[in-house]
């Protein structure tokens, strides 16, 4: 059951299977989402909106409206297919970009559409020479398909509302990630209007059926990859908790036995997001990382109780069916392009490196782990670092104590920033350094390695909290 | 309760009430379809005044222009929002009236300019005498096949020449 006393399945020697080839992926990708904005650009002109700007100011607020309108329904598209969990896409970019670029696009569409809805209204209202308060009535009562859009905005905005930092800061995760799935009905509702009402889709059979394709592509990523996917891996593989074991106050290893976990492309470092069927709160999924190598029929999982419902998984029984979502994240031995490994770790964002200082190759000396808790009853997997020391040469520092200041990584008492990273880990520069634990501490770390000068291509990080 | 199931019935019961509200289904057949024009050409004349006793239309002996009053159907120009249809109606080699057979009304929109755009189109024709008018700001498309319709029936009618 100790998974520390697993023997080594995969000794994958730094840099050949290293280096990610990305190839023409990338460039591919961003063409494909470029021609899509460029298409309905191309309705627009098509449509004679040019002229339209030039023809009056009605004419010209109602075709801006049009291109804003063709280009949020785009975005809206692209966002959508960002989160999908295609494979490809995830590859390419990695998840953490994806989610940035997800909350860029998804903002800049939602800015869009609401240009959009006051453009068209207010050009509605003077070419048809009505008031603005009558016009938007009867937009909404009266328009095909206007009701549902004037709903799906409805979810839209209250999707991109509880996503501003402020907001989704004060909001659980299970809430903001319920809340957030409204905008899959904001999609869907603003269908409708775009087929029957959209000037530029109402006028060509073309550019309808182009529109359906893009919509049923979208559906597809998301019924294949967000559900279909992850419910035939759980299935397949047929998880269930094997175990429940207390760790340390407040911190709970899980092991899940599975069939043929080998054929899972999972690696560790990596994460699911989980959820264990009939438990309490079974519907809320919880991303936790494998806090083991994964084996061909076992995987660990470690959580800590955070008091938001995290810790509801403590109570579950054996044999209970799992849910995942996944594999997820890059924080993996495919990083690696050095020998040296550093690994810098803060309260429970240990689990990833618990799993790569089991799974990844180095010689005794080569991987030295810096582990931060706050007092000594927090340090998970003492003992499981205590037998990495001495069977394979991991060089481990505990720092003990509570965080120095805002900016810094330190407890109190371990001195200069820049100094204490030298002297734990002497060869960082030549490392390649895994960081994961809460957002500001990891903030305070990747800005000590900047200015000790780890190139960034050799920092891989993984926040920890969501 | 749970407040998942509450938000989740909740969220299905907007939902159908969304969509049993009759914009949210696809009604543009009903509101859209068009009236399928009349056939263009000549449709009633009066040879003289003094004739007309004969009182059903004559198109054949209507030719030449030599006709007092004629009623003549443009063609239909089919523009982007719609197909667009004029009669127009002679007197004299004068317009003395230009009826919009049909137009876009696929939209509450279009009614909504359509209503605003064809009586300014009607009393532009009237005054110029001729297809040779302004289009009518927020209407250009409409007004494009107005002027095409109107431009086939003065031609079909010798107006002018």
């Amino acid at each position: 059951m100790d998974a520390t006393t697993t023997r080594q399945t995969r000794r994958i020697p730094p840099g050949v299977g290293g280096y990610r080839r990305r190839g023409w992926w990338p460039d591919a990708l961003s063409a494909v989402a470029a021609a899509s904005l460029l298409i309905v650009v191309a309705l627009w002109v098509h449509g004679g909106n040019m002229q339209a700007l030039f023809a009056g100011d009605g004419d010209a607020l109602t075709s801006l409206g049009r291109l804003t309108g063709l280009v949020a329904a785009d975005l809206l598209l692209v966002q959508v297919i960002l989160m999908a969990r295609v494979p490809w896409i995830e590859r390419t970019y990695g998840q953490d970009r994806l989610a940035r670029w997800h909350r860029i696009v998804g903002f800049t569409s939602i800015n869009l559409m609401l240009i959009h809805v006051a453009f068209i209204t207010l050009g509605y209202a003077l070419t048809a020479h009505s008031s603005l308060l009558l016009e938007a009535w009867q937009l909404v009562t009266t328009y095909p398909g206007m009701l549902l859009a004037t709903a799906a905005s409805a979810a839209l905005v209250m999707v991109a509302v509880t996503s501003v930092r402020a907001a989704r800061a004060r909001l659980r995760y299970e809430s903001w990630h319920l809340l957030h799935l409204y905008a899959y009905l904001g999609v869907g509702l603003a269908l409708p209007h775009e087929l029957w009402t959209g000037a530029d889709f109402v006028a060509s059979g073309v550019a309808r059926a182009y529109w359906w394709f893009c919509y049923i592509v979208t559906v597809g990523c998301i019924v294949i990859f967000r559900i279909g996917l992850p419910v035939w891996r759980s299935i397949r593989h047929d998880l269930r908790v094997e175990a429940v074991v207390p760790e340390s106050p407040g911190v709970t290893s899980i092991y899940i036995r599975g069939q043929q976990l080998d054929r899972m492309p999972v690696q560790a470092g990596q994460f699911f997001v989980w959820r264990f069927l009939g438990a309490p709160g079974w519907t809320r999924a919880h991303p936790f990382s494998l806090s083991a190598a994964p084996r061909p029929d076992l995987l660990r999982i470690t959580v800590k109780e955070l008091g938001d419902g995290s810790g509801d998984v403590i109570g579950i029984r054996r044999g209970t069916r799992v849910l995942v979502e996944g594999p997820y994240g890059r924080l993996t031995g495919e990083m690696r392009r050095r020998r040296h490994l550093t690994m810098l770790a803060c309260g429970i964002g240990i689990t990833p490196m618990r799993a790569l200082l089991e799974s990844e190759y180095y010689l005794p000396g080569e991987a030295v782990l810096i582990y931060r808790a706050s007092s000594p009853s927090d340090l998970t997997f003492y003992r499981e670092f205590e037998h990495l020391a001495r069977h394979r040469g991991v060089t481990v520092h505990y720092l003990v104590g509570r965080r120095a200041n805002d900016s810094s990584w330190l407890p109190r008492g371990y001195g200069d920033d820049l100094a204490a990273l030298r002297a734990l880990a002497p060869d960082i520069v030549h490392s390649d350094v895994y960081v994961c634990g809460p957002t500001p501490w990891m903030a305070a770390v990747t800005d000590a390695l900047e200015r000790v000068s780890v190139p960034s291509q050799h920092i891989h990080l993984e926040a920890f909290s969501w | 309760m749970r407040r998942i199931t509450l938000w989740l019935s909740a969220t299905v019961a907007i939902v159908v009430l969304l969509f049993s509200y009759h914009t949210s289904t696809n009604t543009r057949s009903a509101a859209g379809q068009q009236q399928p024009g009349q056939p263009p050409g000549i449709v009633g004349a009066q040879p003289t005044p003094r004739s007309g006793a004969n009182g059903k239309p004559s198109p054949s002996s209507s030719a030449k222009g030599t006709s007092a009053a004629s009623v003549v159907n443009g063609t239909v120009a089919q523009t982007q929002w719609g197909p667009v249809q004029v009669q127009v109606h002679i007197s004299h080699h004068r317009i003395t009236d230009v009826k919009a057979l049909v137009f876009p009304s696929g939209s509450g929109h279009d009614q909504a300019i359509n209503s605003y755009a064809l009586p300014i189109l009607r009393q532009e024709v009237l005054s110029a005498q001729s297809a040779r008018i302004d289009s009518v700001s927020g209407a250009t498309i409409t007004s494009g096949g107005y002027k095409e319709s109107l431009q086939a029936a003065l031609d079909a009618a010798h107006f002018g020449s």
